[in-house]
């Protein structure tokens, strides 16, 4: 391993699902000689692409978990995470751009910036990773890169530059124009591995010309030696040129757009040159941790080697040799036999063997230099912690993780498949923070609660596969929450006299509606008619009722306390005494305080052909969704809607079915909403069945 | 929606006018304006006006997307809320969201049958019925006659009316009828007129055609700051 940080890239490969990008991974691999043969994804060979690593990947064609690689290309060191497509399991996405310096963002031709494209744009905004483009799929019927060109700064708002030109497109593609060097690229040999640069056809010099016009236009901006050259009409360099544009690529001011088609083999190397001369190196980026010692002040990392070690645990894994935790180190340099300390729990862990990862194979190594992204092994930890030298307390900041929205019983068929199910979800919890399990007191159901119906299937089959847990499950469940919408004031006393000392309380105050935050509470007491070391009691009884809602035990959020008055005694009161004053108060103000129930409501994009606009949305309204908008743009229609989750179980059945199977659809949380009265009737009535069914049973 | 009558009636009824839909059935309006003086913010107020009423209403933009729409009702209606001090923002927002319907399309696919098709599908499918419609973009540098006399007859029939926005342009000069030049020859399809001009610091709400045009009308402007429409 080198250690040159600046030829070193982490990128990640981005993109709608069935863009491509993990034929394209494939091919990267291959050309960088990692891989010696091509398996393409669902491959009639039976083998399936490298990077699809988990069985269930390979059977549905889909990339579930990133796995990370690593490969070499003209003399630099380029770590890959393969990123799913899916919205249901974004928080992998948002880990992989969390750790990464650049990403590829892999478009379709065909079918353009899709609305899971817009999403993953957004994560990488967020995190603000700095991207190159590729258009795949330039071979298929209807392809038209310069559509999905406009399209990525009509629907993103980027300003992409075409980095090329196709030679002929669909059957008819052949290879591309290199706008910088102005030189036709062809694309020879059984996989394309041969590259043939010849002189550009005559038929493409005038397109050509006009498009490196546009392309140094936009670059001019972020080099006065450019501008300089062509006010001057001097030559414009390769170099000049590429500075020029990589300037721009890393502050995120312009996106440099490549094409080709990964599956007939053309157009990945000069992706891979790009990737080299536009994305930038870990030492471009500027790293933040927190100092846990000075209250969170920020601190900046250096890729400096022989600073105090600086390592985020980004990714678990469950392998033959125990748990496998893919780390991205910041700062320092993590050697086998060094220590460390997990800043989360402080405990100190000695490095035991250092691996760097390609899809599921390993290899061996002693360090891990600052920039790099490789696996500890047998280190306990979860996802997210951050690992440091002994000497500092820094913590990477937070990663962002969404409360799941869907819940799902699952009850194992025999003892084997408990036992079983109790460490896959062990493993699963751990791996994926928006993956979450509990056990229902009342019922004795064990609840999976995740991001969406996929994502939780998904996880019960793993739990088939991989752990041997044969499970059946239950109704797919939504978190509805409970909230009240308007002022209430409580004034309770809590007297017990039973014998010996009483418990003595009162509280008075008021409570009223928050939408900022989950919980509020405001100690309002002068004059001590609560004496100061009760207050904390107070407060604690008032959490405790959160938890379950007295309207239908759902969690109560958005709830502002304050506490006015109350009185005491000076022997009969206490901190339980209190607690048990503030449970009375709770529950007499919100009474009051018109109590309602939400539910979750999901952002919805349908993305469909126009003809099929009004059944999709038809199909929406019936579901109680507020359609936004719907946007046409050529033969497809996008159709935005908010819906609530509650109706959105089996959609995918049925847009499938009302659109000849020609419809896709992606949804995301997108906030709670009040349950309007029929639907709230309605719950309190199956609640009010199940407390039954569990009396009788009892 | 108790709340929502704190926010004030239409603003644009201090030219003159006697409803608080400004435009009669089957009506169409024009707001004209140099490119970046507020045509859209304009008829966006207006029609968060149409939705606080319970009036539901179509925006069809031809060059922006419904993401872009959505910030403009969404910053709008929170200078609204804040101007007149309504509490329960949320709440307001989320009751006069089903009140409103984006339709994006690029210009060149823009056509009355195609339109026609996708309102009577909405209808039909009971998913919405606008009474107010706004189309922002339509290019009046073009001709526009044609398309205009064909949609009359098809807003009458849906009870509604249309706003447009008109670009016009800084080096043109306004036609003899005063009016700006591309509106010169449609003029008489539109009851009411709008122009929205800088004035110094100011942005000045001229009424080039409709209203009343009693001399206790006000005299209006578009605030730069927060592009509501204030009293001078």
């Amino acid at each position: 391993m080198k250690n040159e940080i600046s030829t070193l890239r982490n990128i990640g490969i981005s993109a709608h699902i069935d863009s491509g990008k993990t034929t394209l991974t494939e091919r990267i691999l291959f050309y960088t000689k990692r891989i010696h043969a091509i398996h393409d994804v669902k491959g009639k060979d039976g083998v399936g692409a490298t990077m699809d690593s988990m069985e269930l990947e390979k059977e549905r064609g889909i990339t579930i978990a990133s796995a990370a690689t690593f490969c070499e290309w003209k003399n630099h060191d380029i770590n890959i995470i393969d990123t799913p497509g899916h919205v249901d399991f974004t928080i992998e996405v948002e880990r992989s751009l969390r750790v990464l310096d650049g990403a590829v963002l892999v478009l379709c031709a065909v079918g353009g910036v899709q609305s899971q494209s817009i999403t993953v744009d957004q994560q990488m905004k967020r995190y603000k990773v700095p991207c190159i483009a590729f258009v795949n799929k330039c071979d298929r019927n209807g392809a038209n890169p310069f559509r999905v060109i406009d399209q990525l700064r009509d629907k993103l708002g980027h300003n992409p530059v075409a980095m090329q030109i196709p030679i002929g497109l669909e059957g008819d593609l052949e290879g591309v124009i290199d706008l910088v060097n102005m030189e036709a690229i062809y694309f020879d040999g059984d996989n394309g591995e041969i590259l043939r640069i010849e002189e550009i056809p005559e038929n493409l010099k005038a397109q050509a010309a006009e498009k490196r016009e546009e392309m140094i236009d936009k670059a001019s901006l972020f080099s006065d030696e450019l501008t300089e050259a062509i006010l001057e009409e001097k030559e414009i360099s390769p170099k000049m040129l590429l500075g020029a544009l990589r300037k721009g690529t890393l502050s995120r001011e312009i996106t440099p757009v490549f094409m080709g088609s990964a599956y007939k083999n053309k157009g990945v190397q000069p992706l891979l040159d790009a990737v080299n001369n536009l994305l930038p190196c870990p030492a471009d980026i500027q790293n933040e941790a927190l100092d846990m010692d000075k209250d969170e002040a920020p601190v900046v990392l250096s890729t400096d080697p022989d600073k105090p070690d600086v390592a985020l645990a980004f990714k678990l894994e469950d392998g033959q040799y125990g748990q496998l935790t893919y780390i991205r180190v910041y700062q320092g340099k993590l050697a086998k036999g060094s220590t460390v300390v997990n800043v989360r729990t402080g405990k100190k862990i000695k490095i035991g063997r250092l691996v760097r990862m390609h899809a599921n194979q390993m290899e061996d190594i002693e360090t891990i230099s600052a920039g790099y992204i490789g696996a500890i092994f047998g280190v306990d930890c979860a996802s997210g912690d951050t690992f440091v030298s002994p000497e500092i307390n820094y913590s990477m900041t937070s990663m962002y993780v969404p409360e799941p929205v869907i819940s799902l019983a699952i009850i194992p068929e025999d003892n084997k498949s408990q036992i079983n199910m109790s460490k896959a979800l062990n493993r699963f919890t751990k791996e994926d923070p928006t993956f979450r399990s509990f056990v229902n007191d009342e019922t004795g159901d064990t609840i999976i609660e995740g991001m969406g119906e996929l994502h939780l299937e998904v996880y019960v089959e793993r739990m088939h596969r991989e752990y041997n847990a044969k499970v059946t499950t239950g109704q797919p469940r939504v978190a509805y929450r409970e909230t009240i919408t308007k002022r209430a004031e409580f004034n309770y006393t809590h007297k017990k006299q039973t014998g010996g000392s009483g418990q003595y309380g009162r509280i008075a105050g008021y409570m009223e509606p928050c939408f900022d935050e989950e919980f509020i509470f405001e100690n309002k007491i002068t004059g001590g008619s609560i004496p100061t070391q009760y207050i904390p009691a107070c407060e604690k009884g008032f959490r405790l009722c959160l938890k379950k809602g007295p309207k239908l035990e759902f969690p109560v959020t958005g709830v502002k306390v304050a506490i006015t008055d109350g009185a005491s005694h000076s022997v009969d009161s206490s901190d339980m005494a209190f607690q048990a004053a503030a449970r009375g108060a709770f529950l007499e103000g919100y009474n009051k305080a018109n109590p309602v129930i939400h539910e979750p409501i999901m952002k919805v994009a349908v993305e469909t052909p126009t003809e099929f606009q009004g059944p999709v949305m038809g199909s929406l309204n019936q579901r109680r969704g507020i359609i936004e908008g719907s946007q046409e743009d050529g033969p497809m229609s996008v159709i935005e809607a908010q819906v609530p989750l509650s109706e959105m179980f089996g959609y995918s059945t049925v847009i499938r079915s009302l659109t000849q199977g020609k419809a896709q659809f992606t949804m995301e949380f997108a906030m709670y909403k009040q349950v309007p009265k029929p639907i709230a009737e309605e719950l309190i009535k199956q609640k009010n069945q199940a407390k039954d069914k569990i009396k009788q049973a009892k | 929606m108790q709340q929502a009558n704190h926010i004030e009636v239409n603003q644009l009824k201090w030219l003159g006018y006697s409803t608080d839909n400004i435009l009669p059935d089957g009506g169409f309006g024009a707001v004209s304006a140099r490119a970046g003086v507020g045509k859209t913010s304009l008829l966006v107020q207006i029609a968060l006006n149409s939705m606080i009423r319970k009036q539901p209403v179509l925006h069809i933009s031809l060059d922006s997307p419904v993401k872009k729409i959505n910030l403009w009702y969404k910053e709008m209606f929170q200078l609204l809320v804040q101007e007149f001090k309504v509490d329960q923002e949320r709440e307001l927002w989320e009751t006069i969201l089903p009140y409103r319907f984006i339709l994006t399309l690029k210009v060149d696919k823009f056509s009355v049958p195609r339109l026609e098709e996708r309102v009577k599908d909405l209808i039909g499918q009971e998913i919405f019925s606008p009474r107010m419609i706004i189309i922002d973009g339509l290019p009046f540098d073009e001709p526009v006659k044609d398309t205009l006399l064909e949609l009359k007859p098809f807003i009458k029939n849906l009870n509604a009316h249309v706003w447009f926005t008109v670009r016009t342009h800084r080096h043109e000069q306004p036609g003899p009828d005063g009016f700006p030049i591309q509106i010169t020859d449609v003029k008489d399809l539109f009851d009411t007129i709008i122009q929205l001009h800088p004035e110094g610091e100011q942005i000045c709400i001229h009424n080039l055609k409709g209203g009343s045009g009693e001399a206790n009308t006000a005299k209006l402007v578009v605030d730069p700051s927060t592009m509501l429409i204030k009293k001078m």
